[in-house]
């Protein structure tokens, strides 16, 4: 009865519906970018790399101090926006070469838990670098105010974000499927023994997996910073949304993290309204559910599960 | 753990000079790893800094007195291990610290176990010393009960009738929620609860509460959403507008770890409590309270927060307690507690109060405003003693009866 | 594990209360039902190759029943152990019936929703539970209370339990688990019935979890929900990687190894401690292939290369 009751001024209100519903995409666009580089790196090396959302904190934290020691212009942000992903990138590209080439041949688990010991050593660099308290970065200018969508505020910064999101999923659709690289990595979940066999370099593939997804990940942190506070912990929150959301789309399926990430926005922007106080358990919970209904995800490979 | 080894942590700062004698050891078990250090850092400093004080002043009955620091992890059982520790092995005299209340509430039950007086310090459920209160814990700062009181207080002089509020789904957003609502109807009889928002703790996007906000019809709200949390919701609030439209009552958003990370998107005209110790009402009722802040700045190379000046009060009472109990005897600090006694400090009184071992300090409520350098401040500071909010001894013994019933 | 170097565990654990100080024995009471849910967890992991990411639900489940049943019920503590099992177990049957039509990385993420799924219910349903206020002054009865006495009685339990997995393993069970896990294919041809076999192991696995779930109630003194949260869950994982899987005292040895390293590291570095401790695990994964029980292996290897 509450839940209805909650629910009803909704009803009769159109225009708070629709922002409701652009701001759950915006959500879910944000989800998307968190959670491909993490579907990415599975698909291709079977690793679950569990310092992704230290990757992700990493972004938002060099987006800090870029934008702190850039001259305050219009364009510091932007360029901060390019850089920082290729910090990230660059930390992923020596995790890889030092510690996770030595590894492939071993258990999945043993992985597991070396990216686990990864979140206790980057969390503690970024305290030490960084020091404990909370920062901040400030939308750029054009960005910070917002426009008016069906007779509402909504914020700028998330159109960016909007388009954006969107035109790196394509960008990454193309390279899958129009670029030579892309095939090899199509191949490469599939069978990469075979493609090793066939004589191409799957050790540098995989560098360039890792590299790619954590460019992915730094981009999305880079991109958050201005929406969130930038401080230690972020790296949980953001791995347990990347987990859920990779996991509702099927493991390795990139169109399965851009579908299952509107859905979870979505959910969450109306579910909320319905049951308020569900929020600590949706995500688990739409997991649950479809992990029962679908085993192997929206879109993932039913052989796999 | 060593002097020598309590001294390497702390920078050097703990070296007595006057005090002599065998160390009086207070084991310290607090969040110092991971996201809770924004807080704990500069309480750490506050405490050792009273520290150093004290025992150049020539210590506690002329004994230096010593922390031994312990890391909870955030996780009560780590809490329990480390006081196990600390009392089994480390042979500590007394046990202090917390910041998170289920921290708080582990370490109190496994004192009352232990029979050892164990000093609550940063946490804030009132709990501690009321529903799961006993003789051998006691509160050194504030607890959620009379700063939200005071927050209300306020609250009650603006004509909001129509009240939301935004606060994290656990203990602490609840007790906050209940607190604040039930001394503003009190005082204000005609307000209604419009509408409820409990986003996780945690919560990264708060859009779908902020539009909820929007349509509720308003015309104020709470949120009890604190620290990261609540810099993204700000954040995320402005630009839908929310604050133009719905008066913003927050009960931590004051605060400089909040505050100074905003910047220039901190919510103008904010009612919040806060430790403002620059303000210029403050430092003339207050007149020691500069000199305070410079000596910390000295030391920490930073402003001091809330939390600094509850690490330097604790290490003050807890000497305080120890003092006129004129021994370190368990059983006899806790009668010198029994008795209640005051104390000043450079931010006002601080009264210990027997019935229940709780501290009361001064409460500050102000709003925010832009100072003259574009940096975010809480101005038109109101003060009211802790005193005409708190709970009375009455209430508090019919809320242990309750409890105790409960339990069995 | 050969039986004198067995006899010689079992005779200095029943020494220590004699030679170690109060604290240590506690410190080797949590090593020990650490140890038993590492190995709980194995049975399903190393043996049934079946990695679960939500075993914390049936330590907390242990944990609370325990708890609610000597609070609410007035139970005996000895009586609660024996009844928190079950329940334990009860609740792995039910989460395992959906869990275990699931492989590999669906059915750790799975086993992980309803982790979180159980933690939700503990943490909201405060009238029950206490919430995050969780349940206090949980302790043993008078004469078990002492830290030697109530060191006594965990080591027993906890050896009695991993006898009793030993003996499961090794039974045609245990064999038709293995099997199971090596070719579930295979194993279905020669007449395993492959469902029933990881439903039960996950059943099992889940009430000797639920055991030392029960076992640490009474040691803590008081249970909390983050008993169920997934951070949890992950410490039988490392426990037992790190001890060595592929054998069954490994997750002991683990669990040995890895308290002992965490609480030394956090009390020297409080807070850095996350930094040294996780690097000794990315050192134990890349350099050790077997965990702590291959540092054994090595140097027995190396004694024997020694030898002319």
């Amino acid at each position: 009865m509450h839940a209805i009751a909650n629910l009803f001024p909704w009803i009769t209100n159109g225009s708070l519906i629709m922002i409701q519903v652009m701001s759950g995409l915006a959500v879910g666009m944000f989800l998307f970018l968190v959670s491909v580089g993490m579907s990415l790196i599975f698909g291709v090396t079977r690793i679950v790399n569990l310092a992704h959302g230290s990757f992700y904190m990493v972004g938002a934290y060099l987006m800090v101090t870029l934008v702190g020691i850039l001259p305050e212009r219009p364009w510091a942000f932007w360029l901060a926006l390019c850089v920082a992903p290729l910090g990230v990138a660059l930390l992923g590209g020596v995790i890889e070469m030092t510690l996770l080439r030595r590894i492939y041949h071993r258990d999945p688990l043993m992985q597991l838990i070396l990216t686990f010991g990864l979140i206790l050593v980057i969390g503690t660099l970024v305290l030490l670098l960084w020091g404990p308290d909370n920062k901040s970065v400030q939308r750029p200018e054009s960005l910070a105010g917002s426009v008016r969508l069906f007779g509402q505020f909504f914020p700028s910064y998330y159109v960016l974000v909007l388009v954006l999101a969107p035109l790196v999923a394509v960008s990454m659709w193309l390279v899958f499927y129009r670029t030579r690289w892309g095939m090899l990595i199509r191949a490469a979940t599939v069978d990469r023994e075979m493609l090793g066999a066939l004589g191409v370099n799957v050790a540098a593939l995989y560098t360039q997996v890792f590299v790619f997804g954590s460019w992915l990940a730094g981009l999305a942190g880079a991109l958050a910073a201005p929406t969130v506070a930038v401080a230690l912990g972020m790296d949980s929150d953001v791995l347990t949304n990347a987990f859920v959301v990779v996991v509702i789309g099927g493991l390795g399926s990139f169109a399965g993290s851009f579908i299952s990430a509107i859905m979870v926005g979505l959910l969450q922007s109306f579910g909320i309204l319905i049951f308020p106080a569900i929020s600590i358990v949706l995500l688990f919970a739409l997991m649950a559910v479809v992990l029962i209904v679908r085993p192997w995800g929206l879109l993932g490979r039913p052989e796999d599960h | 753990m060593s002097l020598a080894g309590v001294a390497l942590i702390a920078g050097g700062s703990a070296a007595p000079a006057a005090a002599q004698g065998k160390p009086i050891r207070i084991g310290e078990i607090n969040s110092y790893s991971g996201l809770a250090t924004v807080y704990t850092f500069p309480y750490k400093e506050g405490l050792l800094m009273a520290a150093k004080e004290i025992n150049d002043a020539g210590g506690v009955l002329g004994r230096p007195i010593e922390f031994v620091f312990r890391d909870d992890k955030l996780k009560p059982d780590e809490a329990v291990k480390a006081a196990r520790e600390l009392v089994g092995q480390e042979k500590v005299d007394f046990l202090a610290g917390c910041i998170s209340s289920g921290v708080g509430l582990a370490i109190s039950a496994y004192a009352k176990d232990a029979k050892t007086l164990y000093f609550a310090t940063h946490c804030q459920t009132s709990r501690l010393t009321w529903d799961d209160g006993h003789r051998y814990v006691a509160h050194t700062t504030n607890n959620v009960n009379q700063y939200v009181r005071a927050l209300a207080k306020k609250a009650s002089t603006f004509p909001y009738a129509k009240w939301a509020h935004i606060s994290p789904d656990y203990e602490y957003g609840h007790n906050v929620w209940d607190e604040f609502i039930a001394y503003l109807k009190q005082l204000k009889p005609d307000v209604q609860v419009t509408q409820q928002n409990w986003p996780k703790l945690g919560e990264t996007d708060h859009s779908a509460y902020i539009t909820s906000l929007l349509q509720s019809g308003s015309d104020a709200f709470l949120s009890s959403v604190w620290g990261a949390q609540e810099i993204a919701f700000v954040k995320q609030a402005r630009p839908f507008g929310l604050f133009d439209k719905v008066r913003y009552f927050s009960a931590s958003v004051g605060n400089p770890d909040e505050l100074d990370p905003l910047g220039k998107e901190a919510p103008i005209g904010a009612i919040t409590p806060g430790f403002a110790w620059y303000d210029e009402g403050m430092q003339q009722r207050h007149p020691k309270l500069s000199e305070w802040v410079k000596k910390y700045e000295a030391q920490a190379k930073k402003e001091p927060t809330l939390g600094a000046s509850w690490g330097y009060a604790s290490a003050y009472i807890i000497a305080e307690a120890i003092k006129r109990a004129k021994s370190t005897d368990t059983d006899k600090v806790i009668g010198a507690l029994d008795e209640g006694y005051e104390m000043q400090f450079p931010w006002g009184k601080v009264i210990m109060r027997g019935c229940d071992h709780q501290a009361i300090p001064p409460q500050w409520v102000g709003k925010v405003k832009m100072n003259a350098q574009g940096k975010p401040v809480l101005a038109e500071v109101e003060e009211h003693h802790g005193q005409e909010l708190i709970r009375s001894c009455e209430e508090v013994a019919k809320i242990r009866l309750t409890a105790a019933g409960q339990k069995k | 594990m050969a039986r004198p170097a067995l006899l010689a565990v079992a005779a200095l654990l029943a020494l220590a209360p004699l030679v170690l100080p109060p604290f240590f024995l506690q410190l080797l009471t949590e090593i020990a039902i650490a140890g038993l849910f590492a190995t709980a967890f194995n049975l399903l992991m190393g043996f049934g190759g079946m990695v679960s990411f939500g075993h914390a639900a049936y330590f907390a489940l242990g944990a609370y029943a325990s708890a609610l049943l000597v609070k609410k019920a007035g139970l005996s503590m000895i009586a609660a152990l024996a009844v928190a099992p079950v329940l334990a177990g009860v609740g792995a049957l039910v989460f395992g019936i959906f869990i275990v039509r699931l492989t590999a990385t669906y059915f750790a993420m799975l086993s992980l929703a309803f982790g979180q799924i159980v933690f939700t219910v503990i943490f909201k349903w405060k009238s029950l539970t206490g919430g995050d206020d969780g349940l206090l002054g949980l302790w043993p009865p008078d004469w078990l209370k002492s830290p030697a006495a109530y060191y006594y009685f965990t080591v027993a339990v906890v050896g009695v339990a991993i006898l009793a997995l030993h003996r499961i393993v090794d039974s045609p069970f245990g064999s038709a688990l293995k099997a199971v896990r090596e070719n579930p294919r295979r194993a279905r041809y020669i007449g395993i019935d492959v469902r029933r076999h990881q439903l039960l192991a996950f059943v099992i696995s889940g009430a000797f979890s639920g055991l030392a779930g029960g076992l640490f109630a009474f040691y803590n003194g008081s249970v909390f929900p983050d008993f169920a949260f997934f951070t949890k869950s992950f410490e039988p994982l490392v426990v037992a990687l790190l001890g060595g899987v592929g054998s069954f005292f490994g997750p002991l040895a683990g669990a040995f190894g890895f308290k002992l390293l965490e609480w030394a590291i956090s009390r020297q570095w409080p807070v850095y401690w996350p930094l040294v401790l996780g690097s000794v695990v990315i050192a134990v994964v890349v350099l050790l292939p077997r965990g702590f029980v291959g540092l054994a292996e090595v140097r027995a290897w190396a004694r024997s290369a020694r030898r002319p």
